[in-house]
């Protein structure tokens, strides 16, 4: 399926987007996603009371910086919502937007269907008076440092947790875990030395500071976005290591003669 | 009327080649292989379209062209089949960060096969380091694949000092010519390329054909295995309507080259200088003047790209973008972030290509459609300025 093989409702919610703008003084506020993903949403809710008393959305907006379900899912929220009290509201699930659009490409289910998350974000600024901006799990990854096998094994083989002399490095091909600016820093400074300098790190954009960022881009490192050491292989010495590439869940092996992972 | 800017990844066929085409599904049926007279006649049909893919690279001997099905098995011959073959003398090869990706997906191929793969960076305008390419070459390495024009940003590179450089060092060079074969001559009598892929739609001939020009002396492992046809190299009943309408527009290309460059280099300019001047926070990818003929590349700020397609799909108007959102892996084009854009840069960029039955009035109907579509996402996204919408609100549409 085409990533933009749409339904006939999500175009119509595309081209007549309701409820599009801004509440000034809004009563609660929801933004989820981020421009580097391509995906940004903001929710604007006013709250009233119904006969029988219960808080309901009285009146909701919304802006979207996105792809064309970003767009179709942002409206078709903000007309489900609209009138429910909090509660109701609150209960809306991604699934539900999905479903109301009559479908979703599959590969915008995920990436492109925040809008849900929006609007609790607006609810729960409402109730609590929480951070209105929200991380959202499975949009742009998040990444936990995993056990890396043949870490110890291959320490003082080519494995390096500290760095005294960079001329150990020399003409090596050599490869640094980004674990914080300090490992930028001397990536690029290895440059002065190898001409072969990897750094793998898991962020899909170029790590690091404003700055550090700039320079990097460019400098001589190999940057592998969005990608994990796994494993140091090798028969005596590091030869190899096995790489996660984590935006196609693919491992392939690359050829190394120098691990470097600062503690 | 439909407004058609999308010819970088698929043209019409050439009314005229479709009628020197059509003989050949059912009078002229026959397979040069055979030895009878329907054979012979195929034969020399099969030789005669080979001449004139040779005569439009300049290429001396027509045995140096190989039928393929197209630009993706030239790329996987050239490289797969150029890397096995020459692997006794080492494992490494070149290639820069802005190729196609079926070059990409070769050479990651490859390197899981053993071979190490270096891509040589380019800069903001999507050039190639000339420095940083000749410090990457080692004594082991084999081959050196760089295409002649981006397919995406249009960027042309200094393919003759490229080339230069290979040959200088005795490695083979390839080059991916898709992108620019319809309007920059390729001489390969010129510049001494070792390998040239060649697709026959970008032409504007059929799809389904293309051709590896193979200099003479330069051998390849074949990637088809088969029946022997094409020296062996590449196997398989020839495709002689396909072969016959590859050499034909061939034929018309080199004719119609120079003015049809000279026309498109005129619309291009125009829809440039509008967009520019007219959508503000507006800007061309690639560079300003060493460009292909038919490539116009923009990039908006605060909005994305598939949604401006979906937009001008509405208004009847077919364009391309490197988005994230409209790609298979959610990553945005990998040309424009090697060229220093950032992510959110990347996402918002619109390509238009053009070609031989583009008119004036396309890109009128762009000049005029475009701004307002531009003009109605922004009204909706939260990353536009304040003083951008308070401009926007001032101006009437």
């Amino acid at each position: 399926m085409k990533s933009t093989q749409y339904t006939e409702k999500v175009m119509d919610h595309f081209r007549n987007p309701r409820n599009v703008g801004v509440i000034e003084d809004p009563d609660g506020y929801g933004k989820v996603g981020n421009p580097v993903c391509g995906d940004l949403m903001e929710i604007f809710i006013k709250v009233g009371k119904n006969d029988e008393n219960k808080e309901t959305i009285e009146d909701i907006k919304f802006r979207t910086f996105g792809c064309g379900s970003a767009v179709a899912t942002s409206s078709m929220v903000t007309e489900m919502a609209m009138g429910k009290t909090l509660d109701e509201a609150y209960k809306i699930t991604r699934n539900d937007v999905a479903d109301e659009l009559e479908g979703l490409p599959p590969i915008k289910m995920h990436c492109s269907n925040l809008a849900a998350d929006a609007l609790k974000a607006a609810i729960d600024n409402y109730r609590l008076g929480s951070d209105s901006e929200v991380e959202v799990e499975g949009h742009c990854k998040t990444i936990d440092i995993k056990v890396i096998l043949g870490l110890d094994e291959f320490e003082g083989k080519g494995v390096y947790k500290n760095v005294d002399d960079l001329e150990d490095f020399r003409n090596k091909r050599t490869l640094i875990v980004d674990t914080g600016e300090e490992s930028l820093e001397l990536a690029m400074k290895l440059t002065e030395y190898t001409g072969r300098v990897i750094l793998v790190t898991p962020s899909n954009k170029t790590p690091g500071n404003d700055d550090l960022k700039q320079k990097l881009k460019f400098s001589d490192v190999k940057i592998l976005r969005e990608s994990e050491l796994i494993e140091v292989k090798g028969t005596t010495d590091v030869e190899q290591v096995i790489i996660h590439d984590l935006d196609e869940d693919e491992r392939y092996e690359l050829f190394v003669d120098s691990v470097i992972i600062l503690e | 009327m439909d407004v058609y800017l999308d010819y970088q990844s698929a043209k019409p066929v050439d009314e005229s080649v479709l009628k020197t085409m059509l003989p050949y599904f059912k009078q002229e049926f026959g397979n040069p292989s055979s030895l009878h007279k329907t054979g012979d006649k195929a034969t020399t049909t099969l030789e005669d379209a080979r001449k004139k893919v040779a005569n439009f690279i300049n290429a001396p001997n027509p045995e140096d062209i190989i039928f393929t099905s197209g630009a993706t098995e030239s790329n996987n011959l050239a490289l797969i089949g150029g890397a096995m073959r020459y692997k006794r003398n080492g494992n490494h090869i070149i290639t820069s960060e802005i190729e196609h990706i079926s070059i990409r997906n070769i050479v990651k191929y490859l390197q899981r096969e053993g071979f190490e793969i270096d891509k040589v960076p380019v800069d903001q305008f999507g050039k190639i380091n000339l420095e940083k390419f000749k410090r990457m070459i080692r004594d082991e390495t084999i081959l050196i694949s760089i295409a002649i024009a981006s397919n995406e940003i249009g960027t042309i590179q200094p393919i003759r000092e490229i080339s230069k450089i290979a040959q200088e060092n005795e490695i083979l060079f390839h080059t991916d010519a898709i992108a620019s074969e319809s309007s920059l001559p390729i001489d390969v009598h010129e510049v001494p390329f070792d390998m040239v892929s060649l697709s026959s739609n970008d032409i504007y001939g059929p799809k389904g054909i293309g051709a590896l020009y193979l200099k003479k002396g330069i051998r390849v492992n074949p990637v088809i295995i088969g029946g022997g046809q094409e020296k062996g190299i590449r196997s398989g009943s020839y495709n002689l309507h396909g072969i016959v309408g590859f050499g034909k527009a061939a034929e018309i290309m080199k004719k119609e080259m120079p003015s049809e460059t000279e026309r498109l280099k005129k619309y291009r300019d125009k829809l440039i200088e509008n967009v520019l001047e007219t959508i503000p926070n507006s800007y061309l990818n690639g560079h300003p003047s060493e460009r292909l003929a038919h490539n116009a590349h923009f990039r908006f700020d605060y909005i994305e790209g598939e949604s401006l397609i979906l937009d001008l799909k509405e208004v009847n108007i077919a364009a391309a973008t490197g988005s994230a959102c409209s790609s298979k892996t959610l990553e945005p084009s990998h040309t424009l972030i090697s060229c220093g854009l950032l992510h959110e840069e990347a996402h918002g960029s619109l390509l238009f290509t053009l070609g031989r039955y583009t008119k004036e009035s396309d890109i009128d109907a762009v000049i005029v459609k475009l701004p307002k579509i531009i003009r109605r996402l922004r009204m909706m996204s939260p990353l536009t300025p304040p003083d951008l919408i308070k401009k926007y609100n001032e101006v009437k549409e």
